[in-house]
């Protein structure tokens, strides 16, 4: 039940915001001693006056009774009723008085054109009594009616009904100005809740910002120090924080850097170092093989049915099969047609040679109108290679497909496999180490390299590298 | 929630309204007038007795009140008892046959009786007396020693035509040579002989002239009074203030009456209504009784409300 109750209760609280909770305090405490003062004062005010009532009702009996008595006895009904009156006006809270004689008959009386008869039977006092003293209720109201002997009762009774209209009205007239005064102070409690709540969350919203900003990388912005108070020194340690954060951040970017740098170096190196082993192989070692093979058909010829025949023709076979080794060395080193004839060609041979190797089909897709920068080709093509090359390894794949489009100033490429597929988030062994290679290939030429795979379902590998602007192509960096 | 917060203030201000304490002894409509019933009349026609404002109202009240009811019990039918301010409203009483016995002064008497004819009854006898004097009262730490001290003063009368109270108190002002007027720096009324004798204790008056047995009567019943005032003077004997009856009372009335006062002293169930108001019993007297006061009256006029 109480956690219901507790509950409901934060979820109204703390659904709402700081500036709602301050204001919501402020209020509810001003609300509850108003209303607590309220109820006090009206109880206290209530208690003070009945009992003042009920004095002044028999102090005005008494003080009647006793001025009564001669007119009474010298049957002088005008003065009498002078009395009366008298007694009337000059006490707002009285409501009526009369005299009764002692059988009973009513004979001076404040109602005008008759008399509420059931009033006489309302109270009645001993003649040893000092008086006494019958609450009515009437038509207008509580009545204290007081009934006072004349001369030990031997001359009637004097009676007065003192009405609570005024303390009614007193009531009133406090209660009205005490929820005025509730309402003045909530007013200003409202003004000062929301002055508080500014000076409050201003700090706040302010390290709201800052934080969010720092979120997105911008580590400049500082908060400053309103108050020397919690909140301030939230702030400073903020900025003490943030600055941490940034020298950190620089000290990251440098080194990512210098990484980046060495990666490219190694690469480039790498490329270099190979293209320069291709050319050799295709130029010097090719040519020398080539030669070797001319001598030894010459040297078959020549030498026709002699012992270094069979010999000659077992070398050149040799030989023969070696060239097409430095050939097939050369090709997978740096393809010439990469370089000569673009990336489009370079794949298709790529794919053929392949495909004949692992006899896995591919169906290739490539949409490209013109050459790419030399270092996207390149890029491109060592990714398709090296996935091609994990495909046969690990995939167990009956079938893939490459695709490789140009959309505006980006190059996509895509490279499915139907094979078992593996565990993406997987960072272990050697695979991994590729996978990586490929990424960080990918992240040099600022593009991004999406690895999508689970197990029996096959892999699928997104790049999309953007194209340099177009002045930039002019320069063509090859690899 | 501040619906709720509003409700809940006006649940709690409810119910911190006025709780009476008291029972409510019954409900009442202020404003359904209704015509008061007459008065009821007697069952049987009463006995209306006056009695002049020698003392208060309320003292009147408290001290014929014992011999009222004796009157009753002995006769078999209500007494009223009636109450002027003044003399000459009730000698008006008697001269008209609105009441039937009455306690009358002596100077009010004089005038009655030869005015329209007011019957003299019976007489108070008090002390073995049927006379009374007038006293001359002041204060106790007043240093006046006699009328002529008052010069100047503040002097209560009672009753414009009582003899003690203002006929022979005159009487010593003229002998001096003045009117009151002249005399006295101020002068009032009382209405009444022991609201005199207050008025001189209490400081107001510097001086009064009170009926005797009205003193002595008030000094018996309240010892401290002695303190307070003290007699300078005392006057010569006058007729004591009579019992009569109006020319009107049937003789059979007036007969039946004038047997049951006399007889009252020899009536012990009587003791307590004549102890309460001072007399020892009552006495026939002649009108000559007055005579002494005839003059003196005629000596002073009783200007106010002479008729």
């Amino acid at each position: 039940m109480i956690q219901k109750y507790y509950q409901r209760v934060w979820a109204i609280a703390g659904a709402v915001n700081v500036r709602t909770k301050i204001l919501g305090i402020v209020l509810g405490f001003i609300i509850l001693l108003g209303v607590g003062v309220t109820v006090q004062s009206r109880y206290a005010l209530t208690a003070t006056m009945t009992a003042q009532l009920e004095e002044q009702s028999v102090s005005v009996s008494r003080d009647l009774a006793a001025r009564a008595t001669d007119p009474i006895l010298l049957n002088d009904l005008l003065s009498l009723h002078d009395l009366l009156a008298e007694t009337l006006a000059n006490n707002p809270n009285v409501r009526y008085a009369f005299i009764v004689d002692p059988r009973g008959q009513v004979i001076a009386q404040t109602f005008e054109g008759g008399f509420p008869l059931d009033l006489l039977t309302m109270n009645s006092v001993n003649a040893d009594e000092h008086h006494h003293t019958a609450l009515i209720q009437t038509d207008e109201g509580l009545v204290w009616d007081t009934a006072v002997p004349i001369l030990d009762g031997r001359v009637g009774t004097a009676r007065i009904g003192l009405s609570d209209a005024s303390m009614q009205s007193a009531l009133s007239t406090l209660t009205a100005q005490l929820l005025l005064t509730i309402t003045l102070v909530s007013a200003t409690g409202v003004l000062v809740a929301v002055f508080l709540t500014w000076i409050l969350t201003r700090p706040i919203l302010a390290l709201v910002a800052a934080t969010k900003s720092v979120a997105k990388g911008n580590f400049s912005p500082r908060v400053s120090r309103w108050a020397d108070d919690e909140i301030g020194d939230l702030a400073e340690a903020f900025n003490a924080m943030t600055e941490e954060l940034a020298h950190t951040d620089e000290l990251r970017r440098e080194r990512e850097g210098l990484r980046r740098q060495l990666m490219e170096k190694v690469i480039t190196t790498q490329e270099d170092e190979r293209r320069r082993i291709a050319r050799e192989l295709h130029d010097s070692t090719s040519q020398n093989l080539t030669s070797l093979i001319v001598g030894l058909r010459v040297m078959e010829t020549n030498c026709a049915k002699c012992a270094a025949q069979s010999k000659a023709t077992d070398l050149r076979e040799v030989a023969s099969k070696t060239l097409d080794e430095v050939h097939d060395l050369s090709m997978r080193l740096r393809p010439r047609v990469l370089d000569d004839l673009g990336l489009a060609a370079a794949l298709e041979r790529l794919v053929s040679e392949w495909q004949a190797r692992h006899k896995i089909p591919v169906d290739v897709e490539i949409q490209l109108l013109e050459r790419l920068p030399g270092e996207v080709e390149t890029a491109i093509y060592r990714i398709i290679q090296e996935t091609l090359t994990n495909i046969a390894r690990h995939a167990d794949a009956s079938s893939a497909s490459i695709l490789v489009e140009r959309h505006g100033d980006l190059v996509r490429a895509i490279v499915e496999d139907d094979g078992i597929g593996f565990e993406a988030n997987t960072n272990q062994g050697e695979r991994h180490l590729g996978l990586l290679g490929m990424r960080e290939r990918a992240e040099l030429l600022n593009g991004t390299l999406v690895i999508e795979s689970s197990p029996e379902h096959g892999t699928s590998i997104y790049i999309e590298i953007p194209l340099p602007v177009r002045d930039s192509m002019a320069v063509k960096k090859e690899y | 929630m501040k619906k709720l917060i509003i409700q809940l203030s006006v649940i709690l201000l409810v119910s911190c309204s006025p709780v009476p304490q008291t029972e409510i002894a019954g409900h009442v409509d202020l404003n359904d007038l209704q015509p008061l019933p007459s008065p009821e009349g007697y069952e049987a026609v009463p006995l209306r007795v006056a009695v002049a404002a020698v003392i208060s109202p309320k003292g009147t009240v408290e001290s014929y009140a014992p011999f009222l009811s004796y009157l009753e019990e002995k006769l078999n039918r209500p007494v009223e008892l009636i109450q002027k301010r003044t003399y000459l409203e009730v000698n008006d009483l008697i001269e008209h046959g609105e009441v039937d016995l009455a306690f009358v002064c002596t100077s009010a008497y004089i005038q009655g009786h030869d005015t329209f004819g007011m019957e003299l009854l019976v007489a108070p006898q008090v002390n073995n007396k049927t006379t009374y004097n007038s006293y001359l009262i002041v204060p106790s730490a007043s240093k006046a020693q006699s009328m002529s001290d008052l010069r100047g003063k503040v002097f209560a009368f009672t009753d414009p035509i009582s003899l003690s109270g203002r006929v022979y108190p005159t009487y010593l002002v003229q002998e001096l040579g003045f009117t009151p007027e002249e005399f006295f720096g101020r002068t009032f009324y009382t209405y009444s002989h022991d609201e005199a004798i207050r008025a001189v204790a209490s400081g107001v008056a510097d001086g009064a002239a009170v009926d005797s047995l009205v003193y002595e009567y008030a000094l018996a019943r309240d010892p401290s009074l002695a303190e307070k005032v003290k007699v300078i003077h005392r006057s010569p004997d006058f007729g004591i203030p009579p019992v009569v009856v109006s020319p009107f009372t049937r003789p059979q009335v007036k007969a039946d009456l004038q047997t049951l006062l006399l007889a009252m002293a020899d009536d012990s169930a009587s003791t307590k209504a004549l102890a309460s108001i001072g007399v020892e019993r009552f006495v026939m007297i002649d009108d000559s009784a007055y005579d002494s006061v005839r003059t003196l009256v005629g000596v002073i006029p009783t200007s106010v409300g002479q008729p």
